[in-house]
């Protein structure tokens, strides 16, 4: 019981420690290991039942943590230099308000820019900001990521380098270097969105990975309120969120957009995307970002499966979508809307006009082609799409998905 | 901090190893004007000989062999080089952003080694 209250508080206040002791020691190692620290100190000094948590955990995690970074930083000297421990520094002006109870500087928004600098790879980046700054651990992030323990671990190590060698600077970017850098810091959170998104059910070991990316696009947009991008990012993931409970049936298939029930879909969490979506549209015209929050809203509009699928709309915010992102995901979902609004002929036209080549390994390609050959009729061709998309490893309710409709190809 | 940004383009766009091809008439201005541009923040910088002219002393288990040629071959060649100093990566990249390239290229931004103290109080 009491394992998990501290665990929960140590998540909770980690984002925020770990940022103030990076920017302020300019060092992510540091300040990943001196939480590490005050976390185990914590675990003694309040760990048994019974026990009274402090006042203020999070104050307490954060003071002992600066003096765990301080001896770390002193002992790292002393065995640079072989030279005997020197007294403790006196406490600086700094130190004395940085102690005060109520006060952890909040710099949690260097430390976003920090970890999703565009000179660290978009894996790694999505990789760190998970790690220092929602917390998640190494095992949690390699699990959703498919990738082992240890070959995240060394991304990790090697992403922490490069930040420290480069000069990367630990403050929040200036005007000049502003629209490059949050581009990197949203296609990042996207990364590490599409990640918690795959697992459908929520039910594998990262299903908390999700709430996770709730919160740290919450906190971007209190910190950055004026950015449209930002605020259209945070609405998207909440609709996308919303629909989690509808996207699995009790069989563990995955159930596809159109067919989802609304009544299913959390409204709370519609709600509060709808509040980011107005701010967000009163900030800005159409950006690509935008227009993606557009289409979510457009599906979490529906109150409930007998209303008609909005496909007409939707087909109209692809249309100005692909003129300002021409990439294959948009090109797929278009025609998608397009089988819908103008018929599986063209849709399948527009899908083979793209190049076949570069998208060969790319499953909602081969998904979205399977479906409308079937559609039309053409079954040898769908069940060899089918067998495409299945061999390119989907997620479990996405392959269960796709086995069915071969199946009902095949007049199974 | 001092950046090093390594000037990366294919060579053959420049007529020679002695890299004197009509190119040379617009780009050569145009890091002239990048250099004075640069002002106190450039350190050093140099445009190199094609790789034609170079020789490579490699060493191997302490057995030291000459080659001729660059050290790997490469579709993008080391052509050339500015030492900067920038305040962090972002000033550095910003910076390389600007190095006139004469077709397509690539500018790699190393920082430097720090000198080890006793070296620099030497100096």
């Amino acid at each position: 019981m009491r394992a998990g209250v501290l665990d929960e508080t140590f998540r909770a206040a980690g984002g925020r420690i770990r940022a103030a002791l990076a920017a302020r020691y300019r060092d992510l190692d540091l300040a990943e290991e001196a939480f590490a620290d005050s976390c185990l100190k914590a675990v003694k000094a309040w760990g048994d039942e019974g026990q009274d948590l402090p006042r203020d955990p999070a104050a307490w995690l954060y003071r002992v943590a600066e003096r765990a970074a301080l001896d770390r930083l002193r002992r790292r000297r002393i065995r640079a230099d072989n030279r005997p421990n020197e007294p403790e520094p006196a406490p600086t002006a700094e130190d004395r308000l940085a102690s005060d109870d109520a006060i952890i500087p909040d710099e949690r928004l260097k430390l976003i820019f920090v970890c999703c600098h565009p000179a660290v790879g978009p894996d790694s980046r999505a990789a760190l900001t998970l790690k220092l700054v929602c917390g998640l651990t190494t095992e949690e992030i390699a699990r959703a990521f498919l990738v082992s323990e240890t070959t995240l671990a060394q991304r990790l190590v090697r992403a922490k380098r490069k930040i420290a060698e480069a000069g990367i600077s630990f403050e929040v970017p200036g005007p000049e270097h502003w629209a490059e850098r949050l581009a990197a810091v949203l296609s990042t959170l996207e990364v590490a969105y599409a990640k918690a998104h795959e697992d459908a059910a929520g039910s594998s070991r990262h299903a908390g990975f999700a709430r996770e990316m709730l919160e740290v696009t919450a906190l971007l947009c209190e910190m950055l309120p004026r950015e449209a991008e930002v605020l259209a990012l945070a609405a998207t993931i909440r609709f996308a969120e919303a629909r989690r409970p509808a996207r699995m049936d009790a069989e563990g298939v995955m159930v596809p957009l159109a067919e989802q029930d609304p009544a299913l879909w959390s409204k709370p969490l519609i709600e509060e995307a709808r509040r980011y979506c107005a701010r967000a549209l009163g900030l800005s015209g159409p950006g690509s970002r935008i227009l993606q929050m557009m289409i979510h809203a457009l599906w979490c509009g529906r109150k409930t499966l007998a209303d008609p699928p909005p496909w007409k709309a939707v087909l109209a915010a692809y249309d100005i979508l692909v003129e300002l992102r021409d990439d294959p995901i948009v090109r797929i979902n278009r025609a998608v809307a397009l089988a819908e609004v103008k018929g599986v002929n063209d849709a399948l036209a527009e899908l083979d006009a793209l190049d076949g080549t570069t998208l060969a390994e790319f499953l909602p390609f081969h998904a979205a082609r399977a479906d409308l050959l079937a559609r039309l009729g053409r079954d040898r061709e769908a069940n060899t799409a089918y067998d495409r998309a299945l061999a390119l490893s989907p997620g479990e309710a996405e392959r269960l998905f796709l086995l069915q409709k071969q199946r009902l190809l095949l007049g199974g | 901090m001092q950046y090093m940004l390594l000037i990366y383009e294919n060579e053959e766009i420049f007529g020679g190893p002695d890299k004197t091809g009509p190119i040379m008439a617009d780009l050569g201005p145009r890091h002239f004007a990048f250099s004075h541009e640069l002002g106190e923040k450039m350190r050093a910088g140099a445009g190199l000989k094609g790789t034609e002219a170079a020789t490579t002393v490699r060493t191997t288990g302490g057995k030291q062999t000459i080659h001729d040629g660059p050290f790997a071959e490469t579709r993008e060649q080391l052509g050339g080089f500015y030492l900067v100093e920038a305040e962090d990566l972002d000033a550095a990249i910003a910076i390389a952003r600007k190095v006139p390239l004469g077709k397509d290229g690539a500018i790699e931004v190393r920082p430097l080694l720090p000198m080890p103290p006793g070296l620099a109080a030497k100096r």
